[in-house]
Order: C-alpha cells, then sequence, then structure tokens
C-alpha cells in the first residue's frame, strides 16, 4: 500500500517506495504504447508530478501536473455547486491539434493523458480504464520496504540545507 | 509532502498567502528574477488582464542534491481579493508550510486580519491550525510612507509569536530571509513529525 500518513497534526504525507514507482512508471509506459499518447503524467492531488512517459521534452511537465491539480481542485468545486456531491471523475479539453484527458487515480492521484486529435477518445478512454486499475493494483501492493524514514532528514540534513539556500540567494 | 523513494526527492509545498496586493507575486517575481537558472523552473502566473492574479502563481525551486535527497520545493501564490476565496481554498490542497504576506499600510490593517481569518479556516479544512503549522509572516511595503509600526502589525497579526519579517519585496529586501525561514520551519516540522 502507498503510505499516506496522517502526521500528527493531521497532515498528509504520501511516500512512495521504488517497487511501487517502477511498476507506476511501466504502466505509463505501457499506455503510452497503446494509446500513442504525446505525453502521460502521473501526479499527486497537491500538484507534484510523479513519473511520465512519451514525448515531454518540449512540455513542462512540472507545471502541467501543478496546473491539473488545479483543474481538478476548481473542477470539484464546481461540482459543489451544481449540485454534484461526487467529484468529477474525468475532465477533457479539446483542442485543435492536441487534446488533453485528465482522470483521476482513487482520491490522492491523477493521470494526464496528451493525445493528438487524430487518435480517438474512446481509445484513450478503454485503455486509461485499464491503466488507472493497474495503477491503483500497484499502489497497493508495492511491498514496504525498511523504514529509512527517519534518517531522510535528520538534523544533519537541515543544516545543509540551508547553507545550500545560503548558498542559493545570495 | 510528497516523497518519491526511487527517485529520492522530497517535494514540499509552500503557499505564500495574504490580502489582495500585498506582494505574495512580487515575492516570486523577484525569487524568479535572482535565482540561477539551474535551481528554477518556469514561473507561470494565471493572471487577469489588469494583472492581478486570478488563480495561483507556481515556481519550482530546488538546491541540488543534499546528503543523496533531492528537496524540491513547489512555491505557489493565492489570488487576494476576497471573491476568490474558493480558488484559495484548493490551492492549499497538500500544503506544507506557508507565507503571510501582510500590507503595512494602516487602511490594510482590516484586510490583513480578514485574510488571516480566512487562511485559519481554509486551513482547518485540510485538518490544519495555524497554532501549529509552519508559517511565518512578512511585513511588506516597509518602504512606504506611515506604516503602522512593526509593533502594531506584530500585536495584531502574530498572535502565535511566529517568525516575522519585514520587507520591500519590490527590491527584494527581506524576500529571501522570508523564504528561508519557512523552508527551515517546514523541514524542522516535517523532522518532529517523523
Amino acid at each position: 500500500m502507498v503510505q499516506t500518513r496522517k502526521l500528527k497534526d493531521g497532515s498528509r504525507q504520501v511516500i512512495l517506495n521504488s517497487k511501487q514507482y517502477d511498476a507506476i512508471t511501466k504502466v505509463l509506459s505501457e499506455l503510452a504504447t497503446k494509446t500513442k499518447a504525446s505525453a502521460i503524467l502521473f501526479a499527486d492531488m497537491s500538484g507534484q508530478l510523479i513519473s511520465q512517459r512519451g514525448n515531454t521534452d518540449e512540455m513542462n511537465t512540472t507545471v502541467l501536473s501543478a496546473l491539473a491539480a488545479s483543474d481538478f481542485a476548481a473542477t470539484s468545486e464546481m461540482a459543489k455547486l451544481v449540485g454534484e456531491e461526487a467529484k468529477f471523475k474525468l475532465l477533457f479539453h479539446e483542442g485543435e491539434k492536441r487534446n488533453v484527458y485528465l482522470s483521476n487515480v482513487g482520491d490522492d492521484f491523477f493521470l494526464v493523458v496528451v493525445f493528438d486529435v487524430s487518435v480517438t477518445l474512446g481509445l484513450i478512454r478503454i485503455y486509461t480504464k485499464k491503466a488507472i486499475e493497474d495503477l491503483l493494483a500497484a499502489l497497493k501492493e508495492g511491498k514496504e520496504e525498511g523504514g529509512d524514514r527517519e534518517k531522510m532528514i535528520d538534523s544533519d540534513f537541515s543544516s545543509l540545507l540551508g547553507d545550500a539556500l545560503d548558498d542559493a540567494f545570495k | 509532502m510528497f516523497i518519491n523513494w526511487a527517485l529520492q526527492e522530497i517535494n514540499l509545498k509552500i503557499v505564500y498567502y495574504g490580502p489582495g496586493m500585498s506582494g505574495k507575486t512580487t515575492n516570486l517575481e523577484y525569487i524568479h528574477s535572482k535565482l540561477d537558472p539551474s535551481l528554477k523552473g518556469e514561473l507561470v502566473s494565471l493572471k487577469t488582464k489588469e494583472d492581478r492574479t486570478i488563480f495561483f502563481d507556481f515556481m519550482q525551486i530546488e538546491v541540488g542534491r543534499i546528503k543523496g535527497k533531492k528537496p524540491k520545493f513547489n512555491l505557489y501564490t493565492v489570488p487576494g481579493q476576497v471573491y476568490y476565496a474558493s480558488s484559495r481554498k484548493v490551492i492549499l490542497n497538500g500544503v506544507d508550510g506557508i507565507v503571510f504576506v501582510a500590507d503595512s499600510q494602516p487602511h490594510r490593517m482590516e484586510a490583513n486580519i480578514e485574510t488571516l481569518l480566512d487562511l485559519e479556516e481554509n486551513l482547518k479544512q485540510e485538518g490544519h491550525s495555524l497554532e501549529n503549522f509552519p508559517w511565518v509572516i512578512q511585513y511588506n511595503k516597509r518602504d512606504l510612507p506611515g506604516v503602522e509600526p512593526v509593533e502594531v502589525l506584530q500585536k495584531r497579526l502574530n498572535f502565535f509569536d511566529v517568525p516575522s519579517f519585514e520587507a520591500v519585496a519590490v527590491r527584494g529586501e527581506g524576500v529571501f530571509d522570508t523564504l528561508k525561514a519557512v523552508i527551515n520551519l517546514v523541514v524542522r516540522h516535517v523532522q518532529d513529525q517523523l
């Protein structure tokens, strides 16, 4: 299970291990091959990009993830306003050359598929649906890794980060 | 916070909050203009044609690897105007730390207080409270004539005694000190929570 920990103060911390990351990346690769999508992103609802596949060199995928997460957040507020109790499950943006298909993966993650208008939406829908099932399974199954978590951020880390920030902010 | 073990990445989200025209976007613009290109991503601003933030500004900064880990800071601003309340709420999703940018001018005191209450209300929905959340206050526009003395601002706004900074964001004064302080608080907070 992906570790979504509730911290003492009530905030949420998501930790993804290597096994889960590899499994996720594999699902994205398959989806990219089957749909011939230009780009596929998997991200956290707070806007943080987790993994990407396809032709993303020319695309600022960090920003795309942040915008997509806000897109979700905004439309879920919209859903409330129009009396829809659940969140909207998918968002579709139609362009002249490219379309963007966004779908949530559980409550905490989402998938962005950017594809050429020559690819039919039906095809994207079918394969994305399958990919979402696989992603959910990958998030569920990944075994927990040895808890090096405490060591991830120690006091040494803080002071080195402080130095790095001083350097960067000169 | 999002930790990716495979890539050894730690992603943290910091949101600049405050009343309209208090200088949140200006903070980000200054940071973006001064940082080495290798450390920063694009600054994206969703603005109205009058140049007011309609949804948010976003920028990611990195400081390279530290003990093998790669911390990434995602900086966001919220739109300050009262009627963008729901936009502010959604941007707080998954927030790890907050910079409250207050306007030091006396006629903006009420707006500062109102926005701070709005922040507390929105944080509650995220399961947080200002009382024990990593946040700092920046008293901006200190160069303007007739601004409130810092003691008055402290008394009216800083009721949890969080770190506070005087700033003139258009000139960059206090901008990096503020950012560094909030990052430090967030990292310390994460340490405490583990």
